[in-house]
């Protein structure tokens, strides 16, 4: 009797599997994996159950019987197999008998069913797949399942946290020597004789290069004294700005668009992470910064503009500005606009805030789609002049990279200042409980603007470092869509975590772009990885020391170790303070 | 000329008249009690000197200054911290970042100084962490101050919320029912507690309480609320002599019953005295 209860959780598990088994065979995914898409298949589904068993279950102890947990997942194996065999089974004998799917389900071609059979496609058409296949295809799914239960018994023998590197000796400086062996992988495969990845090689070096900014924010996480921090950070530093020259063009480009968006999701995570202030129309702020970039390096674009010039005897056809110079103006602006749409939302809280500030978003990008004789309207505004030094342009992708990593390291560096201050425990308070802030002294006017104000400063340098990129720019850059970004963003990253942030804008602007290769379907592939992300990690990929302790009350006691804990930075350094 | 001095205050809701005309005077360094049965008002009245309600008549000077039109923080930076009947703090800070939020009036770090870490700001900072430190020791929570607040015993939240209090340096300090759930020997503790904020710290403190062990303890002063309404006060004897207070928890006896239609009144939460 006892044993009921798991095996029905197993046999769910193997539904679920063989849910997004369908899933992935209508989308025509084998298609792309050729010979090898049902072995892939099956180590998803191997990956999938360790998801499912890693935790222990309710009412069973952590350390039941390995043979309980095997055949909990063998349970799942099966069922997985034995479904998903038996649909492509279906599939393959209408193909076999003349039948065409193809007009209800697209992908369901015999090249698809012939790449889970490892058959060419002339095998379907003939009939000429054995009945042993789908055996085979059963088999390995039972594998799949042993292998979770492997996955799950290593990961328990190891204790609950086997990534926590303190429990491994030696495993901490893995983490922290990790980025730069990537980084030197990366630096290796841009050599022309390098063919790892093949045809892919250029996407498999940007996800690497990828991979090695998101394990350099660990790598500095794990460091955890203060000498070990400033050699590992200034290490890691040289090697961030190193990585723009080893990229190549589009790499580059990717990856300055990620951490254009680092930036505003910094400025986000201000707004929404410190002070708990639900902003939705955050895109106006980056909206505005790249306009005002727009208008002083491109006045000729903007009729308005261009005629106040000319009345006022001042050649319109150059910047107004150099990007530098123009660089106070922005933030200037922006901030100004973020006081001034403050004041209206200062007594809104929660949901009414959030629909305010989403209206706010979509005023400024109407206003910016119908004011044509200022903005020229849908046509936008074109030809915004690069960043320069002197005579040397910045406008590659490789410097606009640059930028935006020094960008988001400025912001960074300001956002940890201000959270670590008298101002961010204002924050703080004021996101606790608003009422017992101010009645402990607390100007919400004061601290709530400064709040929507400094966010919005940073999204303004953002917008304008996005302007300078894009070099043209059009109301449609600016949509709603946009500031939902930048909260998932800070959402998946961890809120009120700067890594996270970083970690987050990897993730979520640079993995689509990795994800190119199974082309229309990257947006429905990514959202099912966020579903899974939110369920398996719901306070977010590096969560702030805090809120990790807020969302998960089960594992307070992992977490209280002796020591000091390098991930509580401001409990930190708070520490080394008062040492 | 006492610390505090509210006249005729009166705070309404709708129809009810939560708070009516009520005078109020605490010395200074003295320990005032307000007690009453539940409903009386008392919270409403803290409520209103603290600028969370805004009084609709009446007239509240503290140290000369009136308070009523004055925002929540304005007052607390004049002088008066307060704690909460149902705990409330700052649930995912730890306690010394607590009582660091407690000290904001007291610091005057600006955000470019915060960001440019100057040196002024990192003396501040310095000063408010030791500070916090002190106040955490002072009320008994030393060795906590590293523990996220929502995370501590129940006893000590209440502790926490003291020393937040103290982090603006008061000068009256509002205590809404400080003994609330805890048992006798923590009860014990918190009434020497409040005796040495008094005597240590020169504090006024004025107190909402329903045990009476503490009210008839530590008070200098006792005022009893009911139906808004101040109806009686003076030293613990005297109140505890008084017929008023005494109906006012127990309700009219049926031969007092003074047929004015009053139905007869809830029951107490603490027996309020010893029926000798």
């Amino acid at each position: 009797m006892a044993d009921q209860e798991p095996l029905r959780r197993g046999i769910q598990i193997g539904l679920i599997a063989f849910a997004i088994l369908t899933y992935a065979i209508l989308i025509g995914i084998p298609i792309r994996l050729g010979a090898a898409a049902f072995p892939v298949l099956s180590a998803l589904v191997a990956l999938f159950i360790f998801a499912m068993l890693r935790r222990p279950m309710k009412g069973y102890p952590a350390d039941r019987p390995a043979i309980s947990i095997i055949r909990q997942a063998v349970t799942a194996g099966l069922i997985a197999g034995a479904l998903v065999a038996a649909l492509i089974w279906l599939f393959t004998s209408l193909m076999a008998d003349g039948v065409r799917l193809q007009p209800i389900f697209d992908k369901v071609v015999p090249q698809n069913i012939a790449a889970l059979h490892n058959v060419s496609p002339g095998a379907i058409a003939n009939g000429e797949v054995s009945w042993t296949s789908p055996l085979l295809q059963i088999g390995m799914m039972a594998l799949a399942g042993l292998a979770g239960a492997g996955l799950v018994l290593l990961n328990r023998s190891q204790g609950a946290d086997s990534l926590r590197a303190r429990r491994i000796p030696g495993a901490k400086w893995i983490v922290i020597v990790l980025p730069f062996v990537l980084m030197l992988f990366v630096i290796w495969l841009g050599q022309p004789a390098a063919t790892f990845g093949g045809a892919h090689k250029g996407t498999v070096r940007l996800l690497l290069a990828m991979i090695t900014f998101g394990s350099g924010l660990f790598s500095l996480r794990q460091a955890s004294q203060p000498r070990e921090r400033i050699i590992v950070g200034v290490l890691l530093t040289a090697g961030a700005l190193y990585m723009p020259f080893t990229l190549d063009q589009f790499q580059n480009s990717v990856m300055g668009l990620v951490f254009i968006f680092a930036m505003m999701g910094l400025g986000l995570n201000i707004v929404v992470g410190y002070a708990g202030l639900l902003d939705l129309g955050y895109v106006a702020f980056f909206a505005i910064g790249a306009y005002v970039y727009a208008f002083i390096s491109a006045p000729f674009s903007s009729p308005f503009i261009t005629q106040q010039l000319i009345n006022l005897g001042i050649d319109p056809n150059t910047p107004l500005l150099g990007f530098w110079l123009a660089m106070p103006v922005t933030m200037a602006i922006a901030c100004v606009s973020g006081a001034l749409l403050g004041i209206p939302v200062l007594r809104m809280r929660g949901d009414y805030l959030a629909i305010v500030t989403l209206g706010f978003g979509e005023i400024i990008r109407l206003f910016m789609l119908n004011m044509a004789p200022l903005t020229n309207g849908p046509r936008g505004l074109l030809r915004i002049a690069p960043p320069a030094f002197g005579s040397f342009a910045l406008g590659s992708p490789r410097y606009i990279f640059l930028l935006a990593l020094l960008g988001a390291g400025l912001i960074a560096f300001a956002a940890y200042r201000l959270n670590d201050s008298r101002l961010g425990r204002a924050w703080t308070a004021m996101r606790d409980d608003e009422d017992v802030a101010q009645a402990t002294g607390i100007n919400l006017v004061r601290t709530k603007l400064l709040a929507f104000a400094t966010g919005a400063t940073f999204a303004g340098l953002a917008g304008q470092l996005y302007a300078a990129r894009q070099v043209n720019i059009f109301p449609e850059n600016f949509t709603l869509f946009v500031s939902i970004d930048a909260l998932s963003i800070i959402i998946v990253g961890g809120l009120g975590s700067i890594p996270g942030v970083v970690l987050g804008a990897l993730a979520l602007k640079g993995l689509p772009e990795v994800l190119r290769g199974i082309d229309e379907y990257r947006i429905v592939a990514f959202a099912a990885l966020l579903v899974i992300m939110m369920i398996v990690k719901p306070e977010g990929i590096m969560p702030a020391a805090r809120r990790k302790r807020q969302l998960r009350r089960d594992d307070i006691p992992v977490e209280e170790s002796p020591g000091p804990n390098p991930d509580s930075g401001a409990a930190a350094s708070l520490e080394e303070r008062s040492s | 000329m006492p610390l505090l001095a509210a006249s005729h205050v009166t705070k309404v809701f709708g129809g009810l008249t939560a708070v009516n005309r009520v005078d109020l005077e605490i010395e200074k360094k003295t320990i005032a009690s307000l007690i009453g049965p539940n409903g009386a008002g008392k919270t409403t009245f803290f409520n209103c000197l603290t600028g969370l309600y805004k009084p609709e008549g009446g007239e509240i000077l503290f140290d000369g200054q009136p308070l009523i039109g004055r925002r929540p923080d304005q007052i607390t930076a004049l002088g008066i911290a307060r704690t909460y009947q149902n705990i409330r703090l700052f649930g995912t800070m730890t306690a010394l970042e607590n009582v660091m939020v407690g000290q904001h009036v007291e610091m005057h770090s600006t955000t470019l100084g915060a960001l440019l870490r100057t040196h002024a700001t990192r003396e501040e900072e310095r000063r408010a962490i030791e500070r916090a430190h002190e106040l955490l020791e002072f009320v008994g929570l030393g060795g906590e101050e590293d523990t996220v607040a929502r995370n501590l015993a129940y006893g000590d939240q209440r502790l926490l919320e003291i020393a937040r209090a103290l982090g603006s340096s008061p000068k009256l300090l509002l205590l809404d029912e400080p003994a609330a759930g805890m048992n006798p020997s923590e009860t014990e503790e918190m009434m020497a507690l409040v005796r040495r904020l008094r005597d240590k710290l020169g504090i006024t403190i004025l107190l909402i309480e329903h045990d009476m062990r503490v009210v008839m303890n530590v008070s200098d002063q006792v005022s009893v609320l009911d139906y808004g309404e101040k109806i009686a006060e003076g030293t613990p004897d005297e109140v505890r002599a008084n017929p008023r207070v005494v109906e006012a928890y127990l309700g009219p006896g049926v031969h007092e019953e003074s047929g004015d239609g009053r139905l007869p009144r809830r029951k107490p939460v603490t027996p309020p005295v010893s029926a000798a």
